[in-house]
């Protein structure tokens, strides 16, 4: 690795950055070089890395490998405290802000101005009042509590607390994602400002429209690694972004679609399904073999879908038959007995006992199966376990570990033998690669389609376009709570569907 | 350790329990049942438990040799270690299950002067002391099927709800009672309750029931297993198709019917119902099951700990009594012991793996 | 199985019953002799026999005690109650029974308000009732304090006061009684909870009444003051010490698990002596076929002296037995032990745990 080269207007260089948690190498790799004063947009499908690579900035990860430079100095930020006090700012997606404070005392959170340990209050408020007119919302009273603010209001103290920190950097992870379009160009005004000052901004966005709008420079990454950096944002257009955010290095094995026989019976049926607030008349039907694939961007409704199909979530409209009987809603309990299973997004929180052993986890659905009178033959659960566990090729391969110490893969598989024990009709799969490394993935692939070709009705939820092209028959795409394309996999790109799911939610 | 064990017979179901004397390489990842049973039950996980019980046994003959160690002495600690035991084996079951019960030593009050009331107590003469033992025991799953309710459909904190019933149940028993000792007149209950079958308490061999039943409701029934899902993580257990909120009610139900059974043998040891019967029962309890090894937030619990707990406590205050001292420094002893046996607990529970 | 008023009428019979003032030496207002009271089990004829009791100008009289948690406690209100009854001069004005603080400090207040001849308060903290005492007592109401004493001097006309340190003094001279010369006697005690300075006092007394005969205390052990201490306290005491001569139990509402205990260790060899003086443990006494053998009272008439002092001071009457123009200061009881030969005259009084 040779010493960047000396840019006058260099302040953030980060190089060969790897990061890796047990199963997965979530950063592979990274190169991000940021000057003083301008907006550098950060491109990449969920899961390329984003999120982790700003925490390394923000010194919440530390890096396995790679250097970072700042201002032409090697730096270590080995803690959150190290970052800030290089200058390093971050808001967060999720607002790391204290609802039962005030608005002055959000801001100076963490670096309360103080004399001999007691609190400066009104300098506190009169400097928070000056950083808040400063972001051009010198309405926004220091003395209200932040709980009661607007998602926009509190978007704008969380700035005014990096800038609170005379941030040199300051990184935005999806500002607009919760901003109307008012307030958006609001952002703007502000961020522009920011800049002209010398205070670069690291802009992370789904929306490429916005990357045009406010973007100096990006930085795309995909499966960890960075695949191009320093682009010229108004001049690179939006069709050569979305090609190399979806151009793979590694190419997955997706199995041979073979369609469901013609005479299937259709085994889920879902029609005018709602849920207040989130999606609305979603209707499709999914046949015995068939894998129907949800498209979308995070935040769309796909996963919200699938839980209130499961009874998770309890539908304000609509209906969800299996075999042609209508479940009861928000009735998990029914589902299971009607045959559904979920392999849920959020797989360690919600759908697997970690410190419980591997054969448990798999009988939890099915153990009555195991039980004369409630009691249950241990030994029999434990052979049936094992002989799943097998023919999935689980590793390491015993049933008697905790689920917390295989790998992601293998974890999902756990999950997955747990459906496959209980013969159900209809499996519900929300992100089943989140977290699983690249060569498991094939696998899991490759298991849920010889799911289907024994007769299994499949939905896939993904927010990796490729996954769901790759793997369904059928793919519905699904934006703002509305299905808003469906046909056979074959006839559409992924190129079409990035489009379908961001240039209509472009502000 | 000898590490024979049974070849994985996939097409035999059953299997048999003898067994066999050859070891099969291949076998080797599936343990001994004698093994599994150490590990995956008490005695395994509870060693640093085990320890400090055979440490506090050894101080006891040290420094009472013949009072100590003699039948009616070890038989005196098990029927005192009886009542709270048995509460303390419910408070493993909805501990293990995420939940806490506060109440127990009220729901405990609470059934004993019910059952003593001279109602019942007449209507025992008449019929049969039976009705004092049925009469505890709904009013026990009756309390707990209240704070079921409220925990699994009311959405309230258990902490709270079970808090509730703590001080509404105490203060029914004081209304009930009005306060005063109810002393037992149907005869057959003591002659029942307070015999010995072959030098062994009744008291004695029904905490033994409860403790066995508990053991294998927790850990070889589907019930148990749904016990140490809904507590090791509900949101999973729901999403697995798991009723949690029927099996959150069954919990608090099974603590209150271990509540009533309670009361039966206090009634038994003290011929009485009273008010203030079981006061802080509920703090006792849930030492015994926490220094047991039960996991306070959940999702793990072993009967074995439980009773190895209640007996640790119990032999603690015979030993001090035995030595003639005071109440305080028996109270400071509890305090190291928490301490000392949930710090061994951690070291062990790290070394070996969960369930 | 939902029949409760059964037991409570049985129980409101029986503390109706039990209203004499015998056994408080110091407090005899009129003839003090046995007799005088032994016929009756109502106190009215001592009531009439002596020139104070002859009806004077009628006096309201405010009476505030704590929660009857305890049948001790239930007893104090209901003696008051019933002595006051026997007075056509007196009219009581009973405050419910309170634990809280300040409930019974706006109890008091109301008292004073409302211009009460006089109070009776057993205060559930003595310190913390001094200040409205006081007030009280400024504005010219005379307070009696009954039982737990307060802070200042100044706050009660006159104390009445049950003596824990005289109950183990009575307990311990009647054991060394008991046993005789036997230097090798193994005496048990069983306390109340150990924290508190009554259970303190009584021990100290009893240690030093033992030392006296020279005897000591060689098995102590500390129960709850509940049935259920009491008896795992005893079986423990019972498996500490294989011979034992006799028991002394600081509390007879533990006692009911005390003696549980011993029934249930089949042990005979020793006698026991209870505390406080409840109805049942009286009763065991009298059958004589139990190892109760005596129980020192700590009485539970106080109120009613209280009352009688109370009816006394505003009248302006001394007590006549005594040559004091006035009602003394302060009245310490005697703590009598109760034995099968005089257990008929302090049933009546007893306490119902």
């Amino acid at each position: 690795m040779t010493v960047p080269e000396k840019d006058a207007a260099a302040l953030l260089e980060m190089r060969g950055i790897v990061k890796e948690f047990p199963g997965v190498r979530a950063l592979d790799g990274v190169d991000l070089d940021v000057r003083v004063g301008e907006v550098h947009c950060l491109l990449g499908q969920n899961g390329a890395g984003k999120s982790t690579l700003i925490k390394v900035l923000a010194g919440a990860h530390r890096p396995d490998e790679g250097e970072i430079w700042w201002e032409g100095e090697k730096v270590d930020l080995s803690s959150p405290t190290a970052a800030i006090k290089q200058g390093i700012a971050t808001i967060y997606q999720e607002l790391d802000l204290v609802d039962g404070l005030t608005v002055a005392e959000n801001i100076y959170l963490g670096h309360e101005l103080s004399r001999g340990g007691l609190l400066r209050a009104s300098e506190a408020r009169r400097k928070a009042q000056a950083i808040l007119e400063r972001l051009g919302h010198g309405e926004i009273r220091v003395g209200q509590e932040v709980g009661k603010l607007s998602p926009a209001g509190k978007q704008i103290v969380s700035m005014a607390r990096a800038l609170s920190r005379d941030a040199r950097l300051i990184v935005m992870d999806e500002p607009s994602a919760v901003l109307d379009q008012e307030e958006v160009g609001n952002l703007f005004r502000v961020i522009a400002e920011l800049t002209r000052d010398g205070v670069a901004v690291v802009y992370i966005s789904h929306r490429l429209q916005e990357v045009k709008e406010i973007g100096d420079r990006v930085t795309v990454l995909k499966d960890g690694s960075t695949v191009s950096t320093g682009l010229d944002a108004k001049s690179t257009s939006t069709a050569d972004l979305i090609h190399l955010m979806t151009g793979r290095s590694i190419e997955y094995v997706f199995p041979d679609r073979r369609p469901p026989a013609p005479g299937a019976p259709v085994v889920l049926e879902v029609d005018g399904l709602a849920l207040d607030g989130t999606f609305h008349d979603v209707a499709f039907e999914v046949r015995a073999g068939q894998i129907v694939g949800l498209a979308g961007l995070v935040g769309a409704g796909r996963s919200e879908i699938l839980e209130t199909v499961y009874g998770a979530r309890k539908a304000s409209a609509g209906s969800v038959r299996v075999d042609g009987k209508r479940l009861r809603p928000g009735s998990v309990h029914t589902a299971v007995a009607a045959g559904i299973g979920l392999a849920p997004e959020e797989r360690k929180s919600q759908g697997l006992l970690l410190d419980h052993a591997v054969y448990r986890n798999i009988s939890v659905s099915s153990m009555t199966r195991f039980a004369r009178a409630g009691f249950l033959g241990s030994k029999q659960e434990r052979i049936a376990a094992a002989e799943i566990t097998r023919s999935l090729d689980v590793r390491p391969a015993g049933v008697d570990q905790a689920v917390r110490t295989l790998s992601g893969g293998n974890q999902q598989k756990v999950v997955l033998a747990r459906w496959l024990m209980r013969h159900c009709r209809v499996l519900l799969l929300d992100e089943p690669t989140r977290g699983v490394d690249v060569g498991a993935r094939s696998e899991i692939y490759a298991l849920v389609r010889s799911l289907a070709d024994q007769g299994v009705a499949v939905v896939v939820v993904s927010s990796e376009v490729e996954e769901v092209l790759g793997l369904a028959d059928q793919v519905l795409v699904v934006r703002e709570g509305e299905i808003v394309h469906r046909g056979p996999a074959q006839e559409i790109t992924e190129h079409q569907v990035l489009d379908l799911v961001m240039a209509g939610s472009a502000a | 350790m000898n590490s024979n064990s049974t070849p994985a017979q996939v097409s035999d179901p059953v299997g048999s329990k003898e067994t066999p004397p050859q070891t099969s390489p291949e076998d080797n990842r599936r343990d001994h049942w004698a093994l599994r049973l150490l590990t995956a039950s008490s005695a395994g996980r509870n060693l640093g438990l085990v320890l400090a019980f055979g440490l506090l046994c050894l101080v006891g003959y040290a420094t009472a040799p013949e009072r100590f160690i003699d039948v009616d002495n070890f038989m005196t600690i098990l029927r005192l270690a009886s009542v709270i035991g048995v509460v303390s084996i419910g408070m493993t079951f909805v501990i293990t299950g995420g939940g806490i019960d506060l109440s127990v030593g009220a729901i405990l009050a609470l059934s004993s002067v019910w059952a003593t009331t001279l109602a019942t107590q007449t209507l025992a003469d008449d019929t049969h002391w039976i009705v004092m033992v049925s009469t505890a025991l709904l009013v026990g799953a009756g309390c707990g099927l209240v704070n079921g309710l409220l925990v699994a459909y009311g959405k309230v904190v258990p902490f709270i709800a079970t808090l509730a019933m703590l001080a509404s149940a105490r203060g029914l028993a004081e209304i009930l009672s009005d306060r005063r000792t109810q002393i037992i007149t149907a005869q057959g209950f003591a002659d029942f309750f307070r015999a010995d079958v072959v030098g062994v308490p009744v008291l004695v061999i029904m905490f033994a029931l409860v403790a066995i039943a508990g053991w294998v409701l927790l850990n070889r029934t589907t019930f148990g297993r749904r016990t140490f899902a809904v507590g090791g993580n509900i949101e999973a257990a729901r999403l697995a198709g798991i009723n949690v909120h029927r099996h959150t009610v069954m919990l608090y139900v099974l603590v209150g019917v271990c509540c009533g059974i309670a009361a039966i043998m206090l009634m038994a040891r003290t011929t009485t119902g009273s008010s203030t019967h079981g006061t802080l029962y509920e703090l006792d309890a849930i030492a015994a099951v926490v220094i047991g090894g039960t996991l306070l937030s959940g999702g793990r619990g072993t009967i074995g700990g439980t009773v190895l707990g209640v007996l640790i406590f119990t032999t603690l205050s015979n030993v001090f009594t035995m030595n003639n001292l005071s109440i305080s420094a028996q109270a400071v002893a509890k305090g190291v012991i928490i301490v000392i046996a949930v710090l061994l607990q951690q070291r062990f529970a790290n070394r070996s793996s969960s369930p | 199985m939902s029949d409760r008023t059964l037991p409570l009428r049985r129980r409101l019979l029986m503390s109706t019953a039990a209203m004499l003032t015998i056994g408080v030496v110091a407090a005899g207002c009129t003839s003090n002799t046995p007799e005088a009271v032994n016929d009756e089990t109502s106190g009215n004829q001592n009531a009439a026999s002596g020139s104070n009791d002859e009806t004077g100008e009628t006096v309201t009289i405010g009476f505030s005690a704590p929660a009857a948690d305890h049948g001790w406690m239930a007893q104090i209100t209901a003696a008051a109650k019933a002595e006051a009854e026997k007075f056509e001069d007196v009219e009581l004005v009973v405050a419910e029974g309170t634990n809280d603080v300040s409930v019974q400090i706006s109890q008091v207040e109301t008292f004073i308000n409302d211009q009460v001849d006089a109070i009776v308060l057993l205060p559930f903290d003595g310190a913390a009732l001094t200040p409205v005492a006081l007030k009280a007592m400024e504005s010219g109401i005379p307070v009696i304090n009954v039982d737990r004493e307060f802070e200042s001097p100044f706050a009660a006309r006159a104390t009445v006061l049950g003596d824990n340190y005289g109950m183990g003094v009575s307990a311990g001279t009647y054991i060394c009684e008991q046993i005789g010369d036997n230097k090798d006697a193994v005496v048990a005690e069983i306390a109340g909870i150990d924290s508190l300075p009554l259970t303190q006092d009584r021990s100290q007394g009893f240690a030093d009444a033992l030392s006296d005969c020279g005897l000591d205390v060689d098995n102590r052990v500390a129960a709850e003051f509940t049935v259920e201490s009491g008896e795992r306290a005893a079986s423990n005491l019972l498996q500490a010490a294989p011979q034992i001569d006799a028991i002394w139990n600081h509390d007879d509402d533990q006692g009911v698990g005390v003696m549980a205990a011993i029934e249930n260790s089949g042990r005979d060899e020793f006698f026991v002596v209870g505390g406080a003086g409840s109805r049942n443990v009286m009763e065991a006494i009298q059958s004589g076929d139990s190892l109760i053998q005596a129980t020192v009272v700590y009485p539970a008439t106080q109120g009613a002296d209280g009352i009688r002092l109370a009816r006394l001071v505003a009248q302006d009457k001394a007590l006549t037995d005594l040559v004091e123009v006035e009602v003394p200061r302060k009245i310490v009881l005697y703590a009598p032990v109760v034995t099968e030969e005089n257990v008929e005259q302090f049933l009546p009084t007893a306490f119902q745990s």
